[in-house]
């Protein structure tokens, strides 16, 4: 599975532009959208998912056009939105075998076993009688994870899978994301940074449209190395002192003092020790940097 | 107080800036200027064309009507007012606030309160400017007075804002939820309007209770105002106090919501919490706690974090997939509707309706009938096709935007299932709800009529009706529905696009756009007759079916292709999509596009070409151009009908007949005639020859009057023949409106497709509104008594007196056809079976008529004191009910009117049944076609139950009489001396079986439909000896006058005043008249007078004694109402265990102009006085004794023997009484 993108607009018809000629070449391995909100992250996801049409650009997946063969897209894709509700008063079970109906497993052994496999790995098996409206948010968004994962698919766009898991839901989900994640084409947005580390071999960032950055996370870590300092900062004063002198990438609060990591090719100072560069590093290195052009 | 001032402005700034408010005072202001500026729109539209459009009345029951629909507008302003705060999550701010709950809830009401009294205010303005229409119909409009508008409007609709709203806005606060706010106001909307289905589908005369408890006014303005007359509709005001027809009704009514209102307004204040939670949370909450406990048992984490791997399954996309997954998807919406309780409660609802309808679907105007199935279907699916019409709406609705609003749109999308699977599963879903409720109605259908004890399932014909006929009506608007709701952009702008859409089209209707091919999804009128199945509506219904769901199903295709799918939910980005899904959808599309248009030209062929298609104002215009070009024809001289020849087939299976006939015509006045006048009501005839030479001389366009010229006139007395071919094929089909009169099995045509000699003024418009559309003048009125020209006429027909008639008629080979006269010869030739029918030399009147029928025949020789007579009943094989009831009534009438009139001058008579296309029953010479409606089915099911085919059979006897021998002159007065006489010879005839106290029963039921008649009235009405055309006079009030004078005089009395009357005067102008062409005898031929009503007045009140004679004055040349009343009445035990009861009553009479204008008048009249026992309306005489009253109020002293329970004045109301509930009270004790 290769998903090719390429020159990628789209203009809402309020005149916000979510798309600005993007492209980006996805292949068979995890793929990790990291952006702001606003970014237009959803708005890719959406394309490709089928479920928008751009201005202008192509999508090409293994010689599928996405934008007009949707049917075929379709068929090999599991896909999880940002937000997304259920029917009242059906039952989980019910639901993902409907599902299943939908996405073409027509043999009725193997779409029970499917579903129930589901069921067990996202820890929905003691509630699978229950109404799904009466899930809570977590359990919610596990059947929507179970749903994006039926009939085996060979595309996987989730979008913000992890808001609303719990640490140990949300291990258990990127475990099992990563088991299957072998031989297909996984797309994840979102705003954790640490779920990209964990998982992706390849990822993006992505404002205003416009791909800022493309590769893998250890190189875009590599890139960084030994030039990420940090110091705790004790007053307010002091804070806005060093912002007006260094570049700074993020603060962090300790203890009710400040934590400044700043990004320096040198040593900026005696008081700064340097520190490992992160994920997070990466990212808001690459946005504000775009912000300043 | 400061801060309730607070609350009140905000309201009102925030009121006043929304658009809404101003569309709601448009909305009315529009509603009430159509009202007053187009005749046909509105509730006053349809009643009577004298009642002033900007009258107190018109006002009163135009606010009420708009109230109706108000009550949607009522619950939008007042429900979202309490709502806003939690609607905007703005209740967190505003309830941290030191606020009182007193200047929060108070202001809030009263702002909307005072925004909904602006927004109705538009009636008012509307009506006003309405009345400044330059096209409006001034004869109608009054100048204005400003109490006409205002007290209505304050009392009427101020009152019902007041409660209506305060008991939305107290709903809306305590429940806090948005869809009851939405949903409570058409929810009251529709139970009402289907409780005033239900209510009147009992046809009870309480006008009480119904009137106090009607929480919205329709009917209660109705229960109060039912007995006005246009007089009182043009002057008076609903009374504010205990005046009028319905005392106090109305100040209860109003009293009682008003306190239903305060009430609303008290628990809301006492019960809204001023918190977060809503009331009903408390016990909401307590569900909640006891979920999340077990959800956060059932959900600790599994142990295992070991991954295993997933099943690997096979994806397979082809037909059998295709078909899984519409039906994975239908399964699935079913289960989502039917696990909701509003579809329980709509199904509940509906057979709640259904099972109260059908258990009286065996009741029709008021008599027990069988519910046979078509009564039945119309009660069941009657009520039900609200329901129906509601839930396509309702599910399209909710079925196009489940997704959307359950947010699961976004993995719906993107699943691989076509857009045209998904659409079709959605119809489905829908199809599958409409056959539950349409399989319910059926079952409550064939339940109601087994616990009516009626058997006879027809269940063929209900599922003719539900699921070929109906069904695909309400699946159309399903589709309607689901289009719209795909094109707009929002569910509550799609429903009211739908219902506008449903509601227009009686509104189009009534403005004279009436073709089945532009009306979205109408169907012709149609009817089901047991005799004649579906008949000739199958293929009008059929094809514009077919028509209409073509055009639905295209929309559909247009549906899918415009389906929201993803992001893209723009008209435009759609539109866009649409055109790339148009290749794969366009075979379908084009396929139901010819579907449309071949149907669609076919019904066109049909009801156009083949068919001229006129609209009801055409017809009217026809009939006005007739009046206006030939009217000044009708009294010119033309020489009578003496002898009709006639030669007729039908061809009941194509719905034609053909033949010939032949008219002897003699000169019966003074001077030669020259000139031939010929009218041709329905393009009949043709090949117009006289015995002479003659010309044409002109022709009217639709042949409706053609002028042949005598090359040498027709001498006084002289005689001469007209041959003429007379034929009707129907072709194809109509757009509605098809001929009655043929039918495949049940013909019934009569002689206005013969030529009629002459104008022929039954043509004439008589409604004063159509006339003045048509700018004619009004109807003119009927020749005073002793008019020279017009008393010398023939009542029923101008242009003859009396004939002698002669016919063959032949039909198909398994009917029986008819025609008045004595069967001379039967026989079947070329495949067709012949009658010949003969009156030999007895005279009868110039009317017959030919029926034809696949039916069972009775027949039973009668032996009378004249010889036999042979009865004959012809009737639909299903429909034997009656029929020992008829020949039973016949055998009693021919006793009576024989022992007290006069000899049958027949031989026979005979019932014959015919479809209910038209529901009437009518007399030709010794030939009586009767409805199926009317009297094949009426059932005995108590011994209380009127009677109704023993009435109507008794009644159609009697004109053999009263019409067949004692016929009146052309003018006023004259239809009571067949009417009247036909009616109360027929009381005589059910109170000689019934006896007395059956009458009262009887008597009750006329006199309400009298009441109602002439508060109908359009022109003026008549005293009962100068009736023109008014039925509910000749009928009603005429029969209950004579029988109210045969109780007071006597009946031997009458009877033998009828009898001289009779006997004298029948058969007026039939010696003086030759009867065939080769009679040579011309002498004596001058017309002579015939009777008029002076006649039957003077022979009747020569057989009154002096003391009663003001009863003849009264009756017959007067109005005269009373108002008779029982004040009070206790009773007391004397020691000899007797009762002496005490009795006040009043009695008041007055006298009626013909527009209803009253004035008092003297009283000196004998008046029952009764004590009664047992209960109310079943009471058994204790003491009966007519006493004369003078004074308005009198008091008598009783002594009776048993104790008593009911006394009064006037108890068996035989006198005519606008309230006669009152003549009666309970005897209290002292």
């Amino acid at each position: 599975m290769a998903l090719t993108i390429r020159g990628l607009s789209k203009t809402y018809p309020n005149g916000v532009v979510a798309l600005k000629n993007l492209s980006l070449s996805i292949g068979n391995n995890m793929f990790g959208l990291l952006g702001p909100n606003g970014a237009g992250k959803s708005s890719l996801m959406r394309t490709i998912a089928t479920l928008q049409e751009p201005d202008a650009g192509s999508i090409d997946l293994d010689g599928i056009n996405v934008l007009t063969q949707k049917d075929a897209v379709r068929r090999i894709l599991g896909y999880l939105p940002q937000e997304f509700g259920v029917y009242p008063k059906l039952s989980a079970t019910d639901m993902l075998n409907h599902l299943a109906i939908l996405k073409g497993v027509a043999v009725v052994a193997e779409r029970k076993e499917m579903v129930e496999a589901l069921l067990q790995q996202t820890n929905l098996w003691q509630v699978r009688k229950k109404a799904l409206s009466t899930f809570s948010g977590g359990m919610k968004q596990r059947f929507g994870i179970a749903q994006a994962l039926l009939a085996n698919p060979r595309l996987i766009i989730v979008d913000e899978p992890t808001a609303g898991l719990d640490p140990a839901e949300r291990n258990r989900f990127l475990n099992l994301l990563s088991s299957i994640g072998r031989d297909i084409t996984v797309i994840l947005s979102t705003h954790i940074v640490d779920d990209v580390r964990e998982l992706c071999s390849r990822m993006a960032v992505i404002a205003a449209g416009k791909v800022l950055l493309e590769g893998s996370p250890a190189e875009a870590l590599t890139a960084l190395d030994g030039q990420i300092w940090s110091r705790i900062v004790a007053t307010d004063d002091e804070l806005r002192g060093l912002e007006s002198q260094f570049q700074i990438v993020s603060t962090h609060l300790v203890s009710g003092q400040h934590e400044i990591r700043v990004f320096s090719a040198s040593s900026p100072g005696t008081a700064f020790r340097a520190v490992p560069p992160g994920l997070e590093d990466v990212y808001f290195l690459t946005l504000s940097r775009n912000n300043k052009n | 107080m400061a801060m309730l001032w607070e609350f009140f402005s905000f309201e009102l700034r925030f009121r006043a800036k929304s658009l809404s408010t101003y569309v709601y005072f448009l909305i009315w202001l529009a509603f009430s200027f159509f009202c007053v500026a187009s005749e046909s729109f509105g509730p006053v539209a349809n009643t009577n064309g004298k009642i002033l459009l900007n009258g107190p009345w018109a006002n009163s029951f135009q606010d009420a009507y708009a109230l109706l629909f108000g009550i949607i507008v009522i619950a939008a302003i007042f429900g979202t007012s309490i709502l806003r705060d939690f609607q905007r999550d703005t209740y967190q701010i505003v309830f941290t606030k030191p606020i009182s709950k007193f200047a929060y809830l108070g202001g809030r009401w009263a702002g909307s309160f005072v925004t909904t009294v602006f927004a109705f205010s538009g009636l008012m303005v509307g009506t006003f400017l309405g009345t400044l229409a330059p096209w409006a119909d001034h004869a109608r409009i009054a100048p204005n007075q400003a109490w006409w508008y205002l007290q209505p409007f304050l009392s009427i609709v101020v009152i019902q804002i007041f409660y209506i709203g305060s008991l939305f806005f107290a709903v809306a606060a305590l429940s806090r939820k948005i869809l009851v706010v939405y949903l409570q106001g058409v929810a009251l909307f529709i139970l009402y309007v289907i409780g005033i289905t239900v209510f009147s589908a009992t046809r009870s005369l309480e006008h009480f209770w119904s009137g106090v408890l009607d929480p919205i006014g329709v009917l209660m303005v109705d229960r109060l105002t039912r007995y006005w007359s246009v007089v009182e509709r043009n002057s008076q005001l609903l009374p504010w106090n205990f005046s009028g027809y319905s005392p106090g009704v109305f100040l209860y009514n109003r009293l009682l919501w008003t306190a239903v209102g305060v009430a609303a307004l008290i628990s809301v204040w006492a019960m809204f919490p001023m918190s977060v939670e809503a009331l009903t949370a408390r016990s909401q909450g307590k569900r909640a706690a006891k979920a999340r406990q077990q959800e956060a048992e059932e959900s600790r984490p599994v142990r295992s974090r070991v991954v295993a791997t997933l099943p690997r399954v096979r994806q397979i996309f082809g037909t059998a997939t295709i078909f899984a997954q519409y039906w994975s998807l239908t399964r699935l919406r079913i289960r989502i509707i039917t696990r909701e309780i509003p579809f329980w409660g709509i199904a509940g609802l509906m057979v709640a309706f259904a099972v109260n309808n059908g258990y009286f679907a065996g009741r029709v105007g008021g008599v027990d009938v069988w519910p046979v199935t078509y009564l039945m279907l119309q009660a069941v699916e009657g009520s039900a096709t609200l329901f129906f019409v509601i839930v396509a709406a309702l599910y399209a609705a909710e079925l196009i935007w489940r997704e959307r609003d359950n947010r699961f749109d976004g993995i719906h999308d993107a699943l691989p299932i076509g857009g045209t699977t998904d659409w079709l599963s959605k119809l489905t879903a829908i199809v599958f709800v409409e056959l539950v409720l349409l399989t319910l109605a059926m079952l409550v259908g064939m339940l109601m009529q087994t616990v009516l004890g009626y058997y006879h399932y027809e269940v063929l014909q209900y599922l003719k009706e539900l699921y070929v006929v109906t069904l695909p009506q309400v699946l159309g608007t399903a589709m309607l529905a689901l289009f719209v709701q795909t094109m707009v952009s929002n569910k509550f702008i799609g429903h009211g696009i739908v219902i506008g859409v449903v509601v227009l089209q009686p509104i189009l209707f009534n403005f004279g756009w009436e073709n089945t091919l532009y009306l979205p999804g109408a169907v012709p009128p149609y009817i089901y007759s047991d005799m004649n199945g579906y008949g000739h509506f199958v293929p009008a219904l059929f094809w514009a079916t077919c028509y209409w769901s073509a055009i639905f199903a295209l929309l559909g295709v247009v549906s899918i292709a415009f389906a929201r799918r993803g992001a893209e939910v723009s008209l435009r980005a759609r539109a866009a999509l649409a055109r790339r899904a148009a290749r794969r959808l366009a075979p379908a599309g084009a396929l139901l596009l010819l579907l449309a248009a071949g149907s669609g030209a076919w019904y066109y062929y049909n009801a156009h070409v083949l068919n001229e298609y006129l609209t009801a104002d055409d017809r009217r215009r026809l009939q006005a151009d007739y009046e206006r070009d030939f009217k000044r024809y009708e009294h010119l001289p033309q020489p009578k009908v003496t002898a009709v020849d006639a030669s007729i087939n039908i061809y009941p299976e194509h719905r034609s007949f053909d033949g010939t006939g032949r008219y002897t015509l003699q000169n019966k006045g003074t001077q030669p005639i020259s000139q031939i006048h010929l009218t041709d009501q329905h393009e009949a005839v043709s090949n117009v020859r006289f015995d002479r030479p003659f010309h044409l001389q002109s022709r009217a366009p639709r042949d409706a009057y053609a002028i042949y010229a005598l090359e040498q006139p027709l001498a006084p007395g002289e005689v001469m023949t007209l041959t003429f071919s007379v034929s009707h094929a129907t072709h194809g089909f109509r757009d509605g409106n098809e001929l009655a009169q043929l039918a495949y099995n049940g013909t019934f045509f009569d002689a206005e497709f013969f030529p009629g000699v002459g104008y022929d003024p039954s043509v004439e418009l008589d409604d004063p509104r159509r006339r003045r559309e048509q700018h004619l003048g009004p109807l003119e009125e009927m020749a005073h008594r002793g008019d020279p020209v017009e008393s010398r006429a023939n009542l029923f027909t101008p242009n003859s007196d009396w004939i002698t008639y002669h016919t063959v008629v032949s039909t198909s080979d398994d009917q029986i056809a008819i025609a008045p006269g004595y069967l001379q010869r039967e026989w079947h030739q070329d495949g067709r079976h012949f009658f010949e029918y003969s009156m030999g030399s007895t005279h009868i009147l110039d009317f017959y008529a030919y029926l034809s029928g696949r039916y069972e025949v009775r027949k039973e020789i009668y032996a009378s004191p004249s010889g036999p007579i042979n009865l004959e009943v012809y009737y639909d094989p299903a429909h034997g009910y009656d029929v020992d009831d008829m020949l039973a009534c016949t055998r009693a009438g021919l006793d009576y009117y024989q022992a007290h009139y006069s000899p049958y001058q027949f031989r026979q008579f005979r019932i014959i049944e015919f479809p209910r296309y038209r529901t009437f029953a009518q007399s030709f010479s010794n030939t009586v076609p009767f409805s199926e409606a009317i009297g094949f089915i009426t059932r005995l099911r108590k011994p209380t139950d009127v009677d109704l085919t023993y009435f109507v059979t008794a009644h159609e006897l009697a004109h053999q009489w009263w019409g067949h021998q004692l016929v009146g002159g052309r003018v006023e007065g004259s239809n009571m001396m067949s009417e009247t006489l036909a009616q109360y010879s027929a009381y005589m005839v059910i109170q000689h079986k019934y006896g007395k106290d059956y009458m009262h029963r009887v008597l009750r039921y006329f006199l309400d439909r009298y009441l109602r008649g002439r508060a109908g009235e359009v022109r003026h009405e008549p005293p009962l000896a100068l009736v023109q055309r008014e039925p509910y006079v000749w009928y009603e009030k005429g029969g209950q006058i004579m029988y109210t004078l045969a109780d007071y005089v006597g009946e031997e009395q009458i009877d033998r005043a009828l009898s001289d009357f009779l006997m004298q005067y029948r058969y007026a102008n039939a010696a003086n008249q030759v009867d065939a062409a080769d009679s040579t005898d011309r002498s004596g031929a001058v017309q002579q007078p015939y009777p008029d009503t002076r006649q039957l007045v003077e022979a009747l009140r020569a057989h009154t004694p002096p003391e009663l004679q003001y009863l003849i004055d009264d009756g017959f040349n007067r109005i005269v109402l009373y108002d008779n009343k029982a004040l009070s009445a206790n009773s007391k035990r004397l020691p000899d265990g007797r009762y002496e009861v005490r009795l006040e009553v009043q009695a008041r009479k007055v006298q009626a102009d013909g527009n209803g204008v009253e004035t008092p008048m003297p009283l000196a009249d004998y008046i029952d006085i009764g004590v009664f026992k047992g209960l109310k309306d079943e009471e058994q005489p204790l003491y009966m004794r007519r006493e004369k009253i003078t004074q308005e109020h009198q008091t008598f002293t009783i002594v009776v023997n048993e104790r008593p329970t009911r006394a009064g004045i006037d108890p068996y109301n035989k006198l005519i009484d606008r309230i006669p509930d009152d003549n009666m009270i309970d005897v209290g004790r002292e």
